[in-house]
């Protein structure tokens, strides 16, 4: 099993892995053309479907970069999502006017400010949040969630309000026929979730990847090596916040309707956090993984039963933490070295913690009564 | 000037509430150190008992406490032995990821059985009285009445009874607590079952002022984390005081900045968060810092 495990893992972080990915990512582009599907609605229900998923798998992608690979659980990284939706609104829409000093921009041109609007955000918050140890991140990312669509609803002459924006609809993207409609978003998402993916990949791979799974295992160890914890973990944090607001941003468009409610919408975070917890947090490979196979059950499985499908999502949240902490990847590769550590190894809390910790400022949170 | 006042006092009404509110949480954290992201469906849950028994027997939500006090111990009770006592000595993650999956699974289940429409509970005594001259709305008051009486009396129990000192030595030292003969699983199940009992509490006597609806609770368990931040870990008069901090603060900002609604006040705790954790990481009365002992 070790041997298994040891096989996995350096497969997964291999230049063939990466290889077998572009390979994947190319066979996607070639699909459409491929005449395996030959009549025109179903191939654009097909590409639609794969869309979808595709959205999921670079959103938790995405969200494996901060929560998976550092260990700051992001209960809210839609918030990302919804900025990017939101400026890209507003850039292409000038909200009927009310930015009556920028002229209505092309998608191509507000796309990358709704990334960069959605980065320096993550900056905002991760100042003070990022620099605590702890649980203060996870904490302050639900409020932001919260705060934020009380906010895009009550700052009407921007943003409509509660309700919403109407982006003007679209001609077909790269100048598709009317009736392949579908291809100018499946190209974009392969491309965006192609990205997000290798992203990760070389992240994981790279020094910068290994220093922020060492400040997963063990922080105070990171920072005694001279690691300056702070910054790499706000890095990252920009990182994954960039890629969600460029998808939120492009379902914005393609949605061509943004309001609160769709847009900030809890589940979608739930997701994130499900996809990567059953993949596996801080592989590579574990939350496409998990992306796909939340899809498909929810589209097989709990399709009809729209009321028990968060129910179930967290019920199993908890049956996963209990019984599969570490995702279907991450119980098969190898955790006795410094890749896969003890983030949820079976030593407890107070012999990892052994040593004494004095200047960690809020790292202990038993206080007194 | 008097307007000044009115809403001063509208704002320590809804302070002392807090300050029951955020009890539970605090005492959760200061005691095992676990983060309850389930503390608002908790609360939710005692609303929603409050409404129930309210609906059927016509029992008013304050004689209800009786009811929903001892059935939410047991609840809290028995879920801390299963559930939570598995994963509390493991890294703050695992119960991050455990008690928001829970509430997410509560919230659904009351949304199941009562659909997603916000409840309201009729009552006789509605209104206001006015006392020198300032108004005083009664259910308000009342609820701030019972939650100086509950606070009192926990703070009582932790400072007096056999069980309290010996919920105080786990969150100080718990394997000095071990050594000394505390049964620490149990401990921590009665801890757990007191404030959950006392979150629903807080919950039952929230039913009056607010609509009842089963997703009510993550912006309680913002402002309780809040709260915790501004007044430190299972401290009662820090919960007293980081409560009345933030009531006033909401209830100041809807009556004097124009255009913002009372939803705002989720924004409000945030921003107020955020500056405490810039300003003072440790806690306006350095309740965050850690406890001289090491565990």
């Amino acid at each position: 099993m070790a041997l298994l495990r040891k096989r996995v893992e350096k497969f997964a972080q291999g230049w063939f892995a990466f290889a077998l990915w572009i390979l994947f990512i190319i066979a996607l582009y070639v699909f459409p053309y491929s005449g395996f599907i030959t009549e025109k609605n179903e191939l654009m229900g097909t590409l639609q479907t794969l869309s979808q998923l595709f959205v999921l798998i670079t959103l938790a992608s995405n969200w494996n970069l901060i929560g998976g690979m550092t260990g700051y659980v992001d209960f809210g990284h839609a918030v990302f999502f919804g900025i990017g939706a939101y400026v890209l609104g507003v850039l292409v829409t000038t909200s009927g006017g009310a930015l009556w000093f920028a002229p209505a921009l092309p998608f191509w041109v507000a796309l990358p400010f709704a990334g960069l609007a959605a980065a320096l955000f993550a900056l905002l918050i991760g100042m003070p949040t990022l620099r605590l140890r702890g649980p203060y991140f996870s904490i302050a990312m639900l409020g932001v969630f919260v705060a934020m669509r009380e906010i895009i609803r009550v700052w009407k002459p921007l943003t409509g309000g509660g309700a919403g924006l109407t982006l003007p609809p679209q001609n077909a993207l790269f100048g598709f026929p009317q009736d392949w409609f579908r291809m100018g978003e499946y190209l974009v998402m392969v491309g965006l979730m192609g990205i997000a993916v290798g992203l990760s990949w070389w992240i994981r791979r790279s020094e910068f990847g290994q220093t922020l799974l060492a400040i997963r295992e063990d922080e105070v160890g990171a920072e005694m090596r001279g690691i300056n914890t702070t910054y790499h973990k706000i890095a990252i944090f920009m990182v994954a916040s960039f890629l969600t607001g460029l998808v939120g941003a492009f379902w914005a468009w393609q949605n061509t309707f943004i309001d609160p409610d769709v847009v900030f919408f809890e589940t979608r975070t739930i997701e994130m956090v499900m996809m990567s917890m059953l993949g596996g947090l801080g592989t590579v490979w574990g939350p496409p993984l998990g992306a796909t196979v939340l899809y498909f059950l929810q589209d097989l499985i709990w399709a009809n039963m729209g009321d028990v499908h968060l129910l179930v999502l967290g019920t199993s949240m908890i049956l996963l933490v209990l019984f599969l902490p570490e995702g279907i990847l991450g119980s098969l590769s190898d955790r006795s070295g410094t890749s896969f550590g003890g983030l949820f190894s079976s030593s407890k809390r107070t012999e990892r913690e052994a040593a004494p910790q004095e200047k960690s400022v809020i790292e202990k949170s038993s206080g007194g009564v | 000037m008097d307007a000044i006042l009115q809403t001063l006092i509208q704002g320590i009404l809804l302070g002392g509430f807090y300050a029951v509110m955020v009890l539970g949480f605090s005492v959760i954290w200061g005691v095992m150190g676990v983060i309850n992201l389930a503390h608002g469906e908790y609360l939710m849950v005692g609303a929603y008992m409050a409404w129930a028994l309210s609906n059927a027997f016509g029992m008013d939500p304050f004689v209800s406490l009786v009811v929903i006090i001892p059935v939410m111990f047991v609840v809290g009770y028995v879920i801390q032995l299963v559930l939570i006592n598995r994963i509390v000595e493991r890294p703050h993650l695992m119960a991050l990821l455990v008690t928001f999956g829970l509430g997410i699974a509560i919230a659904n289940v009351v949304k199941l059985l009562y659909t997603a429409d916000p409840k309201y509970i009729n009552i006789s005594y509605g209104g206001a009285t006015e006392i020198a001259g300032l108004t005083f709305p009664v259910v308000k008051s009342l609820i701030f009445i019972a939650s100086l009486i509950i606070m009192s009396a926990l703070a009582l129990f932790l400072k007096r009874s056999r069980l309290g000192k010996s919920i105080r030595a786990a969150a100080q030292n718990k394997n000095a607590a071990r050594i000394v003969g505390i049964e620490i699983n149990q401990v921590y199940a009665i801890t757990a079952g007191i404030c959950i009992a006392l979150t629903a509490a807080a919950g039952a006597m929230i039913s009056l002022t607010v609509p009842v609806f089963p997703f009510m609770g993550p912006p309680f368990t913002l402002k309780a984390f809040t709260i915790t931040a501004l007044g430190g870990l299972g401290r009662i008069p820090g919960a007293l005081i980081g409560g009345l901090v933030l009531g006033i603060t909401e209830v100041m900002l809807a009556r004097f900045v124009p255009g913002i609604g009372t939803n705002i006040g989720i924004a409000a705790s945030f921003v107020l968060l955020v500056v405490v954790l810039i300003v003072r990481p440790q806690g306006i009365l350095q309740g965050l810092r850690p406890m001289d002992e090491v565990d």
